[in-house]
């Protein structure tokens, strides 16, 4: 028996069943496979797919019960919580800010990681690609930037991660690369050659895929930084993008430490309802069996997710995606509404936290 | 010719999510990945000509590619039927069937056991073997026990109300038989006997060097023995976490054994029972204080078997234990693939997250369910290794 279950293991899978472990509650995830946190881009948009600030958010959701002071103190507990884990997150969900995607376009987010700068309005720009990496083109990706910002100076160049590799690398491979010195070296002498051939001595951005490091990241970007004396940038695109896969397994780490109890490639087939109450659920991986708990939280997503999604259950709480359907429009959510959802979900579920209208379920 | 029984691969989108987490793809170029080897090769030869890529070799079925799918394909058994092929059409290195049969292994050198302990800490004698065999002399071999479980325990009937059939697994049989005799121990205090069935090696051990045939003969005889006790009102319990994962999945899914099915819903992990009769209420909990600050290491294979983490809800009813999970990734033994020559390096590489968690949690000693596993964490850190069920028939025996 489980204070809470958690259905989903994606970002507001993990965030609700951290959160609520540290309030003291015994907590259990239930998943098949990883969340779409897989496939992010780590960043926290505010409306995916969109530009737009956090009152447009709260007008598409209809979400009016997430005041200000609620907002606050849901992005406060993030930010806490990533700076604890060693990936902090930095950003104002006031102010969006610009960012470069890798394909040279230009989107707006909230929170980002410190491997993010915000892109600049002017000034010289270069772009790192890696040969091996199909996936980010610097030409490519000048391309598109020199159309959105014609005023910027953009210089491009493709290195080589000097690695033969027996399969399609992406920009994971890159980033474990790049965690080991003797290829930060060798990039490092390739991108140093390209600047002094063509005199370039000031640069106010440097722009590289999605590839400095994994859990190193720290050392990778002030090795770069250094070396290349400019701010550096990562632009996330294709995934698996280092940005999320980072976050991913921050997340996953703390989850494990923190002793939630993990039931992996697990699905869950039906539950026992009795008086508006889930009872008990019933899952299968390879055997049949059944998991109880007082409260359930449903953090499927909605693309590829669903389930228990019925609203007069009085033990369940629905969240993120699953939460309503309205939330999906470009069948993108996570971000700043993962947060808020999750973040939302536990003020309930441990009673610290109420503001009227509420979202659906509710038992203590 | 090879008989493979269909397992879905059309529903793989390619995200990536097996890529990511596979341990071997993250360390290692020269490796095709999961998705490559499993769905996208399958999706190649469906309807045509086998195909042999040579890069499944490194697979160490680890499982972790089926923990990651969202779209519950079973990667490691598309990547066991590539290894199968490969395997017929290329051979098999007289090493890795060698490997590929800890029973055989087991059986001669625990015969042989005093001596055979001492020539493999001798560094002529293992440099020898590097070269003749290809088994790096710098790897740690586990010791084999003349007095083995086959020698010390016999029963073949139990006669309690609640009955336990015990597969008990080469590693336990041949290397660690005090774990056979912890786990006998700690089912005598909740007054349930155990039956030792007749058995042979699990098979996962020949899955992941394509000994197809050779899997599906043990998994047939396991299943028909097995089989048997069921019948007769056994629960049917392992205390090896990849023996208890071929009985649960492997012979249902890749070996499609008749009657495998059946065996699969009465197989138990030894703490999962546990906690099934503390669940039900006749768990004895007459268990003495253990003050001690243990860390807990997850093998691969007890994450596949989706059950949460019974070892710690067990250990956790200990007054006074402390145990934390070291939130590790995979070890990199991978049973016979850390003893590979050409996979050493690659396997330390693989191993470094579960160093670094060991490092940074600084516990007394490491609880693990997995022999091999065990034999990496001794490889690569100076930590004490215990079996679950012995830290329990430790505290059991304290009650007295």
């Amino acid at each position: 028996m489980f204070d809470v279950i958690v259905i989903g293991q994606g970002l507001t899978g993990m965030l609700t069943a951290i959160w609520l472990k540290k309030k003291g509650k015994s907590v259990a995830i239930v998943h098949q496979g990883t969340g779409k946190i897989i496939q992010s881009t780590g960043l926290m948009d505010i409306l995916p797919g969109m530009d737009g600030t956090i009152e447009d958010l709260i007008k598409e959701y209809q979400i009016e019960r997430w005041n200000d002071v609620f907002i606050k103190e849901s992005i406060e507990s993030f930010n806490m919580l990533m700076r604890d884990l060693g990936y902090p997150y930095r950003g104002d969900v006031g102010k969006p800010v610009e960012v470069i995607t890798g394909s040279g376009h230009i989107k707006l987010t909230g929170l980002f990681p410190e491997t993010i700068v915000p892109f600049p309005k002017k000034g010289n720009i270069a772009i790192v690609s890696f040969k091996e990496i199909t996936d980010f083109q610097s030409e490519y990706v000048k391309g598109n930037l020199q159309k959105r910002r014609p005023e910027l100076v953009i210089y491009s160049v493709n290195v080589s991660l000097g690695k033969n590799s027996n399969r399609t690398m992406n920009q994971l491979d890159a980033a474990r690369l790049l965690e080991k010195s003797d290829v930060r070296k060798y990039v490092i002498a390739q991108i140093k050659k390209y600047f002094d051939k063509k005199v370039i001595d000031k640069l106010d951005l440097v722009v590289f895929p999605s590839v400095l490091g994994v859990m190193e990241w720290k050392t990778v970007l002030n090795e770069f930084e250094m070396e290349i004396g400019s701010p550096i940038t990562e632009a996330v695109g294709m995934p698996p993008n280092a940005t999320a896969i980072r976050l991913n397994e921050f997340l996953k780490k703390e989850m494990i430490r923190q002793g939630i109890r993990l039931y992996s490639d697990t699905t869950v087939i039906s539950a026992k309802v009795e008086k508006r109450r889930i009872e008990k659920i019933n899952i299968v991986n390879n055997k049949f069996n059944n998991l109880k708990a007082k409260n359930y939280v449903l953090a499927t997503g909605e693309v590829l997710g669903g389930g228990l999604e019925d609203a007069s259950l009085s033990n369940l709480f629905v969240v993120g995606a699953t939460n309503d359907s309205k939330v999906t429009r470009y069948g993108i959510t996570g971000g700043i509404y993962s947060i808020l959802s999750s973040y939302e979900a536990v003020s309930m579920i441990s009673g610290a936290y109420s503001h009227g209208n509420t979202i659906k379920g509710g038992d203590n | 010719m090879l008989k493979l029984i269909e397992s879905p691969f059309d529903r793989c989108l390619k995200c990536n999510a097996c890529v990511v987490s596979c341990p071997v793809s993250n360390y290692s170029l020269d490796f095709g990945g999961p998705k490559h080897l499993g769905p996208e090769l399958k999706r190649l030869i469906e309807n045509q000509d086998l195909l042999d890529d040579p890069r499944v070799e490194l697979c160490a079925i680890c499982g972790n590619c089926d923990i990651s799918c969202p779209e519950q394909v079973h990667v490691t058994d598309l990547i066991v039927q590539a290894k199968a092929i490969h395997s017929e059409l290329s051979g098999t290195k007289f090493r890795d069937k060698l490997l590929s049969n800890p029973e055989l292994i087991g059986k001669i050198t625990s015969n042989l056991a005093p001596i055979t302990n001492i020539a493999m800490k001798a560094k002529p004698i293992r440099k020898a073997i590097e070269k003749v065999m290809g088994i790096h002399s710098e790897r740690q071999f586990p010791k084999y026990e003349f007095n083995n479980f086959n020698r010390r325990y016999k029963k073949k009937t139990a006669n309690s109300e609640r009955k336990v059939a015990y597969f008990v697994g080469c590693y336990a049989t041949y290397n660690a038989p005090e774990i056979g005799d912890a786990f006998v121990e700690v089912m005598a205090y909740n007054n349930i006997e155990v039956a030792k069935p007749d058995q042979h090696c699990c098979g996962i051990p020949m899955l992941a060097n394509g000994q197809f045939e050779q899997a599906k003969k043990n998994a047939k005889f396991n299943v028909q023995s097995l089989l048997k006790y069921v019948s007769e009102g056994y629960d049917i319990v392992a205390t090896c976490s990849s023996c208890t994962l071929a009985l649960k999945k492997e012979y249902v899914s890749v070996l499609g054994i008749d009657g495998a099915e059946e065996l699969a819903k009465h197989v138990y992990d030894s703490s999962e029972y546990l906690r099934m009769l503390d669940e039900e209420g006749v768990l004895n909990k007459n268990l003495s204080p253990l003050n001690d600050n243990a860390g807990y290491y997850a093998p691969c294979h007890m994450k596949a078997q989706g059950i949460g983490n019974p070892a710690m809800d067990i250990l956790e009813l200990i007054p006074g234990y402390e145990i934390k999970d070291l939130a590790a990734g995979c070890c990199g033994q991978c049973g016979t693939f850390g003893f590979k020559e050409e996979n050493f390096t690659l396997s330390l590489d693989i191993g470094k997250s579960m160093h670094d968690a060991v490092e940074e949690l600084q516990p007394e000693y490491t609880v693990t369910e997995c022999g091999m596993c065990k034999n990496q964490i001794n490889q690569m850190t100076d930590q004490v290794v215990k079996h679950p069920i012995e830290v329990l028939a430790e505290s059991y025996k304290k009650s007295k």
